[in-house]
């Protein structure tokens, strides 16, 4: 087991360090001078020297990268264009957009577990095929669309939630709620959909499986069946499923706090994007990719802890 | 054939093929839909300036944020454009995004996935972590960030899109190859004395061909919707050119005076991506019967 997960850190590690570089180079071809942008509107060739030379811009491309990361790896990703230490704007950023995530995944594992397990229980009953409807809508479903929607419904219309903002939990745990539910439920159905789609194929091979035969023929009840032996198995797949869906929602995150105005990483992203502020958006998207390669460590953590297999063919290779 | 059968009508079994997987196909009556709305949606994009009775820019000062009629089939919005003319120019960049982007992305991602499933070794071990440092940015974030060093059009979205589809595609490439390598007909071929880009024009890709076009039709949806995205977000088609994330994002700020204006353009984003993904799940059933649930 330590082996196994030494090795899948060491290669967590190498990707992290990849992508740190591919940021790096990214940002570095983004259009524009970055000396220019942070000058305002003074174009005078002293002042951009200057900048350049206090931003170390001026150093060659490998120096500015080693000075970056060395810098990066203390937890200092620099200052932005409004001279804030972009660690600490992560840092204050980060929770929102994790509360958001949580409530999202929640939400969308709830609904999408149970709905496969009764899809997959009631295969071909109109059950099974709401529930398939259901996931086709969802993934079809452009969601930045049914926040709108949402909005108009639930915010114009009846007035029951508010449109967007963010209020923290610390300061009106209910109003916090408020603001969450609608974002977190866009957020959540593309992957309820994902998962009930595969929550219901796993369950299915499942259900099949000579070990779901032998507990019904030793007379064990439905719910045992379906509950213990098949379920334990199906859940398996349906973590790896939400490992893989994480990229695709921070992807939605990025988009469903631009729409309900939530404070967060997303927006933070764009903003940086928008307005062309070189430290911040390098220091984002690291952050981004490392989060990314350390939950999907976890993923794998989780999975071989639920499948000993795994970890055996694994250290095997 | 050492005998004749007169009663058989002779035809290749390429032809053969075709028509059982043509009559799979046609069982299935969601994918025959998919395929019918989808094959709309392209049909309306390219004759748009004879289906849409306006021009997409024209606008109509006395006509603003007009309810649906005779003379504006869904309306017109706030500078008197009509609302469903717009839709059918808007077709063009979703479908244009959504088909080029994922050809884009299997001419990177095929090559790429097969050199490392057919050669493995050191080959294989460079491309599958290149690919897992690529697959460590979201798919948006990697869109939004080539859109944002390319600049804002609809070329540089649909580039951005295809490139981002890529690194899960390599993988894919890669798995196939992989397994095809080991057939008894690649093997036959290697004996023969046959050259790697033989084999692999000849006996790999074609034999990969079925799984590419069902992941094709997956990423087309998902490239549409992208596309709805950048555009929304100002990354992607720049007005006044029409496009259903432009539309969208043009919506939010009559969301309470017309919140048609919202629905409409979403809608056809829906049933564009909901089309392919029908056609999608019906040409996985009929092209991988392994698969079929």
């Amino acid at each position: 087991m330590g082996g196994f997960l030494l090795r899948k850190a060491g290669a967590a590690l190498i990707v992290v360090f990849c992508s740190s570089v591919v940021v790096f180079a990214g940002v570095r071809a983004l259009p524009g001078d970055p000396a220019i942008a942070l000058s305002g509107e003074n174009r005078d060739p002293a002042v951009l020297a200057a900048i350049r030379q206090k931003y170390g811009l001026d150093k060659p491309l490998p120096e500015q990268y080693l000075k970056w990361i060395w810098h990066a790896l203390h937890g200092d990703l620099g200052v932005d264009q409004r001279d804030l230490p972009v660690a600490h704007t992560i840092i204050a950023r980060i929770p929102i957009t994790l509360e958001l995530a949580v409530l999202a995944v929640l939400l969308g594992s709830v609904i999408g577990i149970v709905a496969g397990i009764v899809a997959a229980v009631r295969r071909g009953k109109a059950a099974d095929h709401s529930a398939t409807t259901f996931a086709l809508v969802g993934l079809s479903l452009p969601h930045f669309w049914l926040g709108l929607m949402m909005i108009v419904v639930f915010a114009v219309d009846l007035h029951w939630l508010p449109a967007g903002g963010y209020v923290s939990f610390g300061s009106n745990p209910l109003g916090n709620l408020e603001h969450m539910l609608m974002p977190a439920i866009v957020l959540g159905t593309g992957l309820s959909a994902v998962l009930m789609r595969q929550m219901r194929s796993a369950m299915l091979t499942s259900l099949g499986a000579d070990y779901v035969r032998t507990a019904r023929a030793k007379g064990l009840p439905e719910w045992l069946v379906v509950g213990k032996h098949a379920l334990r198995n199906s859940l398996i797949t349906v973590t790896t499923v939400i490992g893989l869906q994480l990229g695709v929602l921070i992807s939605g995150a990025v988009i469903t706090e631009e729409i309900f105005v939530i404070p967060g990483f997303g927006h933070l992203t764009l903003d940086a994007i928008d307005q062309r502020d070189y430290t911040l958006l390098q220091g984002v998207i690291l952050v981004v990719a490392a989060g990314y390669v350390l939950i999907n460590l976890l993923v794998d953590v989780v999975y071989s802890l639920l499948n000993p297999r795994i970890r055996v063919q694994g250290s095997s290779t | 054939m050492s005998y004749v059968d007169t009663t058989a009508v002779t035809i290749s079994p390429r032809a053969r093929r075709w028509r059982l997987l043509r009559r799979r196909f046609l069982r299935r009556p969601l994918a025959v839909v998919g395929l019918v709305v989808a094959a709309t949606f392209i049909v309306a994009a390219i004759l748009a300036p004879v289906v849409a009775p306006y021009s997409a820019g024209e606008t109509n000062f006395n006509a603003i944020l007009l309810h649906s009629s005779s003379h504006h089939l869904l309306g017109t919005d706030e500078l008197g454009r009509d609302v469903f003319s717009r839709i059918v120019w808007g077709a063009r960049a979703s479908i244009e995004a959504g088909v080029f982007s994922t050809l884009l992305a299997m001419a990177v991602a095929v090559p790429i996935g097969v050199v490392a499933g057919y050669y493995r070794g050191w080959t294989d071990t460079v491309i599958a972590r290149l690919t897992d440092v690529l697959l460590a940015f979201p798919f948006l974030i990697v869109a939004v960030g080539l859109a944002a060093i390319l600049g804002p059009s609809l070329t540089n979205a649909t580039i951005a899109l295809g490139i981002g589809a890529a690194p899960a595609l390599i993988r894919i490439a890669r798995g196939e190859a992989l397994a095809l390598r080991e057939e008894d007909y690649v093997r036959a071929a290697v004996a023969n004395g046959a050259s790697d880009l033989r084999i692999i024009s000849r006996h790999v890709v074609p034999n990969m061909l079925s799984t590419l076009i069902v992941q094709g039709t997956v990423l087309i949806p998902t490239a549409i919707i992208g596309e709805a995205v950048l555009s929304f977000l100002g990354l992607g088609v720049q007005p006044p050119t029409p496009s259903w994330g432009v539309m969208l994002s043009d919506a939010q700020s009559y969301l309470i005076q017309a919140p048609r204006l919202a629905i409409y353009p979403g809608i056809a984003v829906f049933l564009c991506s909901l089309s392919f993904n029908l056609l999608g799940d019906g040409l996985r059933d009929v092209l991988d019967p392994k698969t079929t649930r």
